[in-house]
């Protein structure tokens, strides 16, 4: 990372053909990794292949990005320590990921604390002062440069019974990932929480291991989740949010005009993304509906509905500002709280 | 840098290093001298993931549930029930190690973990009826592949997730055909080489000794009955099964029967320990290995050369049964089906496979690499756990491997054999 | 020399205990999670977590304890069927250059280690630093190395071959 933009990874890989590593000096190509969370035809994984694209356009060919799938370069921990090395010089993280570097990153795991409409909400996570002063200096602290925020999706919760009270949630075996906060969230609603590995989540669900799961719908339709779920409840009840990040070494030893291309290209893709994962999550919810099959009740909270779990979701947020973070953590709430309250 | 990797890795493997250091050797060499940028430590934080999966932890847990019950009666119990009634047919033991493996495959979704379970009780009975040890192991590496084809199979639900819009259900559907077909050659082949090796037949059981047999073996047949039943009713998925086998297993040789003793246990636990971590080390080995080759793309630039432009459906079907099986003879399969599949889905839709046709062919071809040697996870599982040399476990597998061959050829040329279900 | 020997059995007994711990300590992890899951509705959200660290122990540490009990797979073929002159050189050759590639990655390991001290990163379930997983890494290597030099050692000093130090070649 110390030459930036140096054909060193990929072409490494290309030794056998070409004689020496002493590119020509004027036209200088450059060859970057970019590793992201998902697999083809999910949010990340088409926003970094459209990214890499854009950028190979407008330097007419001069930078190619491979684009790394999930799975291959490890877990998404993996992913992000990579990234802090500079063996990756892009990744796409999701903040849950990293919540125990930076524990603010969390934020996004509270519940019903962005507002309801998903363009108020993208609004904020572009312009927030909070995120992009507050979070992203602690995530450069770690060597980690955020580059955007931006949702992938609100949550859904899918479970063998309907979910629309938090009586519902009596006794509810909820799988969730291993974080203490995203527990704390579930046994406000009065759920077991129950920490599961993804990769046994599909069988758990068929045979009641568990009762239910969250996640955004494009996902919850690819890991096929809906076949062993009888009820969906389209909750809304937080973003899935990733944010774009770059190598801070890296992006700061480039030359200002490939910097600039960057940064514009990142800009550019706000909204491409926003579209993406909008159109994404509406047409998979189609074929959740439409699917006969493997029928699913889908339902959608009212907004009494909402308030109810609202009200019990509140409290959680004591916990993320003592047990979670620090002062610097619980300004940043408390900024990004007027933020949210602007916009409403 | 292939060329070097590829020569270091089989100049140590044929002197007999370790296994790990054929892969480790190949790998630092080519982060030294041909990666500059890679800090050579990832290979350790990679090593590390390749143990990290919550699934593979049914391994040692199995291990350590067979390790138990093989000290004490419960097997002995099992397999003399099992005999009663199957012992003075031809092929018996044999047709029943099969049925086991894919029972059991099918309830654990590990192929590491079956090896372990059936494998070791049945191993000892086969040998004990008349069968060499290189046949019985061949048969139980090669019957519990069927593993990977009977739902739920990780596998598929992995394959699934990397596949766009294919359905799991379907898959666990489709895998049954294959799986049953596979199943009836091993059984064939089981009847024939008894008869052609003249095993001797076990004297037929009346109902009455059956039923003492039976009677001895009802707190053994729990066993069977709680894996199935907790999983079937919910109760834990399959990875937590192996817990509670060790629970039950304790159960009975500590309470029950009696055969072992508080201080045995941890005693147990280490040959247990010893075994996991011979093969562990390899999983891991395997993860950075694979993670060199991802990160140089190397599987992309060998599909772009070998698929060309324009594939037929049938030739596409061929390449990814051939990277598949070679991938997973050196790396577990849950890894391989998430890097390769995205590398070979768009050209197979390309050329109008169908995609769950494609993840049956997918998951057959994954399950039969992790068999095969020369590397290949449940061949160093039966070495390490069997205590057997490497050839002594591959020495019996030649019939098997060509059975399989047989059977993936017809997979992929006719989609009705996984397809006539859904 | 009796200091070493003394050293060594006690090596010995400490690996065989954390081994077996290891594994013990796992089967406490997956079923005391079901039970308490299954009978008080709370699942132990450290379960994964400890089942992980006991893994990655009982894999690294059981490098030199398996290398002692010449349990490591290797494909013998080629070893098995050489002439005698030959099996005594890649009985020397073989753990040396064993005992070379896991320092190495013991080197690498210790690095890893560093620099997870270095982030501080905490595990999420239960908020302890990350570096205690890797810790047992580089030790493992070490001990590893140092296994597999003694297994070296033994077939440079006795006129068998050994597979391993406590494991004579039958052939
Ligand atoms: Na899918
Ligand atoms: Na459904």
């Amino acid at each position: 990372s110390e030459e930036a933009g140096t054909d060193d990874g990929a072409g490494a890989a290309d030794d056998g053909t070409s004689d020496d590593g002493a590119a020509t000096e004027s036209q200088e190509t450059y060859n970057w990794q970019f590793v992201t969370e998902e697999v083809q035809g999910q949010v990340q994984y088409e926003y970094a292949a459209e990214f890499a694209d854009l950028i190979n356009e407008k330097s007419d060919g001069q930078i190619n990005i491979d684009v790394f799938e999930f799975g291959a370069l490890g877990s998404e921990v993996d992913q992000v320590e990579q990234l802090q090395n500079g063996i990756v010089e892009f990744a796409i993280i999701s903040p849950g990921f990293t919540g125990g570097m930076v524990a603010e990153g969390q934020v996004f795991a509270l519940q019903f604390l962005f507002p309801d409409d998903q363009e108020v909400t993208q609004e904020i996570l572009n312009t927030s002062e909070a995120l992009h002063t507050h979070l992203s200096g602690m995530y450069e602290a770690h060597n980690i440069k955020p580059l955007a925020y931006f949702t992938e999706g609100a949550m859904q919760w899918t479970g063998s019974n309907e979910l629309r009270t938090p009586a519902d949630f009596e006794g509810f075996k909820m799988r969730v990932q291993e974080s203490p906060l995203i527990m704390r969230s579930y046994e406000a609603y009065g759920a077991d929480p129950s920490p599961l590995s993804w990769s046994e989540l599909y069988t758990s669900l068929d045979r009641g291991v568990v009762d239910g799961q969250e996640n955004p719908i494009f996902f919850i339709e690819d890991a096929s989740f809906h076949e062993v779920q009888d009820h969906m409840t389209i909750s809304n009840h937080n973003n899935y949010v990733a944010m774009s990040t770059v190598n801070p070494d890296f992006y700061n030893g480039l030359p200002d005009d490939i910097r600039a291309l960057i940064d514009e290209t990142v800009e550019e893709m706000q909204p491409r993304v926003f579209e993406m994962q909008a159109e994404m999550n509406e047409e998979l919810l189609d074929s959740i509906i439409n699917n006969t099959d493997n029928p699913t009740e889908v339902i959608e909270l009212t907004e009494e509905e909402r308030e109810a779990f609202r009200e019990l979701a509140l409290p959680v947020r004591d916990f993320f500002r003592d047990e979670v973070v620090g002062d610097e953590g619980r300004e940043m709430l408390e900024l990004l709280e007027e933020e949210i309250a602007a916009h409403e | 840098m292939i060329a070097t990797m590829l020569t270091i890795m089989i100049v140590l493997l044929l002197l007999g290093f370790p296994m790990m250091i054929p892969m480790m050797a190949a790998a630092i060499v080519v982060v030294i001298f041909f990666m500059p940028n890679i800090d050579p430590m990832f290979l350790v934080q990679q090593m590390m993931e390749g143990i990290s999966s919550y699934v593979l932890l049914a391994v040692p847990l199995f291990i350590f549930a067979a390790d138990i019950m093989s000290t004490g009666k419960t097997s002995k119990r099992l397999l003399d029930f099992v005999g009663a009634f199957i012992g003075h047919l031809r092929g018996g033991y044999a047709i029943t190690t099969a049925a086991a493996c894919t029972l059991f495959g099918s309830i654990s979704g590990s192929t590491q973990a079956t090896v372990v379970a059936i494998g070791t009780p049945m191993r000892k009975r086969l040998l004990s009826v008349g069968y060499k040890d290189s046949s019985a192991i061949a048969l139980i590496i090669n019957a519990s592949d069927i593993a990977l084809l009977i739902p739920p199979s990780i596998g598929m639900i992995i394959y699934a997730l990397a596949a766009p819009r294919v359905s799991v259900g379907d898959l666990f559907i489709a895998g049954i055909g294959p799986g049953l077909l596979i199943f009836a050659m091993f059984a064939i082949y089981s009847f024939i080489h008894a008869k052609i090796f003249n095993i001797p037949l076990a004297p037929k059981y009346s109902w009455k000794e059956r039923w003492k047999v039976t009677v001895k073996a009802l707190f053994p047949l729990g066993f069977p009955a709680i894996i199935v039943g907790g999983i079937y009713f919910g109760i834990f998925s399959p990875t937590e099964a192996a817990g509670i086998s060790v629970l039950y297993a304790l159960i009975l040789e500590l309470l029950i029967f009696r055969t072992i003793k508080i201080p045995d246990v941890p005693k147990i636990a280490l040959s247990t320990g010893l075994v996991t971590s011979a093969v562990f080390i390899l999983v891991a080995a395997g993860q950075a290995f694979s993670w060199l080759i991802s990160y140089a793309r190397i599987p992309q630039m060998l599909t772009e050369t070998v698929l060309g432009s324009d594939p037929t459906a049938l030739q596409v079907l061929l390449i990814v049964a051939i990277f598949f099986f070679i991938g997973c003879m050196f790396v577990d399969p849950i890894v391989v089906i998430l890097i390769l599949t995205p590398i070979f889905y768009p050209a197979a839709m390309a050329a109008g496979v169908d995609p769950i046709h494609l993840g049956i062919v997918i998951t057959f071809q994954a399950a039969l690499g992790s068999a095969t040697p020369p590397f290949g996870v449940d061949i160093f599982t039966a070495s390490a756990v069997f205590n057997k040399s490497y050839l002594d476990v591959i020495k019996g597998t030649p019939p098997y491997i060509v059975m399989l061959l047989i059977a993936s050829v017809l997979i992929i040329l006719f989609e009705e054999i996984s397809l006539f279900l859904l | 020399m009796n200091f070493i020997r003394t050293l060594d059995k006690w090596l010995v007994k400490i690996e065989e205990q954390i081994l077996s711990y290891s594994i013990i300590l796992i089967a406490i992890m997956v079923v005391g999670n079901v039970i308490s899951r299954a009978v008080i509705g709370s699942s132990w959200a450290f379960h994964q977590e400890v089942s992980r660290f006991a893994v990655t122990v009982a894999t690294f540490m059981g490098i030199s304890y398996a290398a002692r009990k010449g349990r490591h797979i290797s494909m013998s073929a080629f070893y098995d069927m050489a002439p005698f002159p030959i099996r005594k050189a890649l009985a020397i050759i073989i753990p040396a250059i064993t005992a070379l590639i896991l320092f190495t990655l013991s080197v690498f390991a210790y690095e890893y280690f560093m620099s997870l001290v270095a982030s501080g990163r905490v595990t999420t379930a239960m908020q302890v630093p990350v570096y205690l997983f890797a810790m047992f890494v580089p030790i493992g290597f070490v001990l590893g190395g140092i296994q597999f030099l003694r297994n070296m050692w033994v077939n440079i000093k006795e006129k068998e071959v050994y597979l391993a130090q406590e494991k004579k070649d039958y052939s």
